[in-house]
């Protein structure tokens, strides 16, 4: 049987991204870096310029991008809206973390879902030659928000499951380990890629004024239990998960997160060995490089593990 | 009751002494029956003699109904005229009335929200919660949404930097599905305007980029988003929006105007346009004021302003542009102005930009000589950032568009 031949990826990125984008290309042949000039005018708007951008007519163009905060979105579009009109053969727009997923609450008439916004946004990309953008997203945090997307781009629905499966099975306990989600959430988001090990289920209970985590189902004594989300902000359900999994006789407790978002150095009170003797709750903790300025941040100081999703984005790209 | 229509006197004043018929403009709305006379002359066109005119609003206050007595073709038409129809009663067009208007607006706008409020009873201002999440991406609620169903609705925005872009966006984007009868966004400064340059494949148009996403604001029940914006930098960039937006171009230059007659000297008052392309965007504006145009001219490697046509001097010469970022070619054109006898000079310009406190280079002439400085600096309060910088400090001066807000909020 033919070997599919491999596409010539030509790969662009934001300035934050750069490390994940040259272990992208790294990871096969196909795929070259290039590069855009990210200045700026005096008032503060983006003055931008894409090297070389006769040579990637005909080029099936990628672009990785990073949308950490609100400020950076609007030099990142003003590319990736450029790219696909450069007569290239196909565009791929590879946004690791979609931000402002979790925030969409539609409770009250009058909230705005700034996820819908983000996805607006994304869906009017002009079309290149190709037809409609992909847009490779891991671990989108509500499975509905793939609806948000118009006709135009080409919604690609990743996971860093199978990288965390990878890392399991090299672990000396492998066989002594239990899956915990913190909520019903996880659950659903990620129990069919994990089906092969024992699961617990925690839920947040109200109890009074407060809110308690607690073992709906499963059994954590003796096991090594990772709970796993797609992402952490302050942190605070994974420690009441710990804690509660621990009070159970889990023999330890590690976690995986795609999206290591931690806003305000919130990792900080995961870090081992803190001054103030907190810390030393997880045995290990696990994120990929989806927001590349935690992960410089952190550093991989223990517990912390960086699991690059640059092989995981080689492949996808071949789609 | 005051005549709701002006008298027109011909075009050709004729040399001996008949009485002149008056003319009246025939606006559409009329459904008279008009005859038309033989042209006569310059201004031709339909003219008819409605002498002594008595007419009066009906109590209801929407159209109004011109009666006018019967007028015999005897009476006093000139020779050549034909007979005059005979109009018994004319509507006239309802007076159209006001829409009002909830208007919501970013933080930084607030206080040009405030006073575009006080210039009409029919605008109404509304409040957003800004908050943020804790990684930095908005928190935003609409107060009272269920409330603006039905009414026309407007947000006032400034993009004063990308990271403001997308929390106003979010309710660009939100407010229109909330079951409002139009929508209408006014941006007074459209930004990245003025650094659409094309020059290299490979430049990036953020200008286009802007427009495509204000573009594909949602619609409303009242169709199109209305997107009001003041002294766009590049004439042609109103084709970069999209079909589902109503651009709507203003301009500052009237605020200008009124100022200028204010002013002691306002007989001695030239316009000087330190480039062709700001002549082009104002001259038709400012077209009974003498014109002082200057160019920039490459000598080696510098490049120089220099004056292209038009004589300053002993003149108040008032340069006009739409925008000022660091301030270097208006200073260029003040030194031309000044060594060419400008007796003061002041400078307009609807959007003063003026990244990292580029204000501070102009300095007040305190009565002495231009080469000293400017008598006065008008912006309008489009870049509000500044604004707070620069209100009480002479010579600049701040010309609100609240007035000139309140009356687009009406197109």
């Amino acid at each position: 049987m033919e070997k599919k031949a491999k596409k010539q990826i030509y790969l662009f990125h934001c300035a934050e991204s750069e490390e994940l984008a040259r272990k992208v290309a790294e990871q096969s042949d196909s795929i070259q870096l290039q590069s855009i000039a990210w200045r700026k005018f005096d008032d503060g708007f983006p003055n931008l310029f894409i090297n070389n951008a006769h040579d990637i007519r005909g080029q099936h163009v990628a672009f990785l991008a990073s949308f950490s905060s609100p400020g950076v979105i609007f030099e990142q579009i003003s590319a990736i809206f450029a790219l696909p009109k450069l007569f290239i053969a196909s565009f791929t727009l590879v946004l690791p973390f979609f931000p402002t997923g979790s925030f969409e609450r539609m409770e009250e008439e009058g909230d705005v879902a700034t996820a819908f916004t983000m996805a607006r946004i994304l869906s009017m990309i002009p079309k290149s030659r190709g037809g409609p953008t992909s847009v490779v997203i891991y671990d989108i945090h509500a499975l509905q928000e793939r609806f948000y997307f118009g006709d135009d781009v080409l919604p690609c629905f990743e996971t860093g499951i199978p990288l965390l499966l990878q890392r399991l099975r090299q672990l000396p306990d492998a066989d002594n380990i239990t899956i915990a989600f913190p909520d019903d959430g996880a659950w659903k988001r990620f129990h069919m890629q994990l089906l092969n090990f024992p699961m617990v289920v925690c839920a947040k209970v109200r109890e009074g004024d407060k809110r308690i985590v607690r073992i709906k189902e499963g059994i954590p004594e003796g096991r090594h239990v990772v709970i796993v989300d797609d992402l952490v902000q302050s942190g605070g359900t994974l420690i009441e998960c710990q804690k509660v999994l621990t009070a159970h006789g889990a023999a330890k407790v590690s976690a995986y997160v795609t999206h290591a978002v931690f806003p305000k150095r919130s990792w900080e009170r995961f870090v081992q060995n803190n001054a103030d003797g907190s810390g030393n709750q997880f045995t290990y903790f696990w994120i990929t490089d989806s927001c590349p300025f935690t992960v410089k941040e952190i550093d991989n100081r223990s517990p912390f593990e960086v699991i690059s999703l640059a092989s995981s984005i080689a492949d996808a790209l071949q789609i | 009751m005051a005549s709701a229509y002006p008298s027109f006197h011909s075009l050709n004043p004729e040399p001996n002494p008949k009485p002149k018929p008056k003319v009246l403009s025939k606006p559409q709305s009329f459904r008279a029956r008009f005859v038309p006379l033989v042209p006569r002359g310059k201004g031709a066109g339909i003219r008819s003699e409605l002498t002594s005119l008595d007419f009066f609003q009906e109590s209801t206050g929407g159209g109004g109904r011109l009666h006018v007595p019967q007028i015999s073709p005897s009476s006093h038409m000139a020779t050549s005229s034909a007979s005059l129809a005979v109009v018994t009663s004319v509507a006239l067009p309802p007076k159209r009335p006001k829409k009002n208007v909830l208007l919501f607006y970013c933080e930084e706008m607030r206080e040009l929200a405030e006073r575009i409020v006080l210039e009409s009873d029919a605008i109404e201002l509304r409040s957003i919660s800004w908050r943020k999440f804790e990684d930095g991406f908005p928190n935003l609620f609409i107060s009272n949404a269920h409330g603006i169903r039905g009414q026309h609705v407007a947000f006032l925005a400034s993009f004063s930097s990308p990271k403001v872009i997308f929390e106003q966006l979010s309710i660009i984007y939100a407010l229109p599905r909330l079951f409002i009868s139009s929508f209408t966004v006014v941006l007074p400064f459209f930004p990245t305007g003025s650094y659409e340059r094309m020059e290299d494949e490979g430049d990036v148009a953020t200008a286009f980029t802007l427009a495509r996403i204000l573009s594909n604001t949602p619609i409303s029940r009242g169709g199109p988003t209305s997107l009001v914006i003041f002294d766009i930098h590049a004439l042609p960039e109103r084709f970069y929006f999209g079909d589902y937006v109503l651009p709507c171009f203003e301009s500052g230059v009237p605020l200008l105007k009124n100022r200028l007659q204010q002013l002691s000297d306002s007989e001695n008052i030239s316009i000087a346009f330190p480039d062709d392309g700001a002549w082009k965007r104002f001259h038709k504006q400012l077209q009974h004021f003498p014109v002082i145009i200057c160019n920039k001219v490459r000598e080696g490697n510098q490049r120089f302003v220099r004056l292209k046509e038009g004589d300053p001097r002993g003149r108040h010469v008032v340069i006009v542009d739409d925008l000022v970022q660091s301030g270097g070619t208006l200073i260029e054109c003040q030194k031309v102005l000044a060594a060419h006898g400008a007796a003061k000079i002041s400078a307009y310009v609807t959007h003063g930009i003026f990244p990292n406190q580029s204000w501070e280079r102009f300095q007040y002439d305190n009565g002495v000589g231009p080469e000293h400085g400017m008598s006065n600096f008008w912006i309008t309060d489009s870049c509000p950032l500044t604004v707070k910088e620069v209100q009480n400090r002479p010579p600049f001066e701040v010309l609100s568009l609240a007035g000139s807000i309140a009356a687009a909020l009406q197109v």
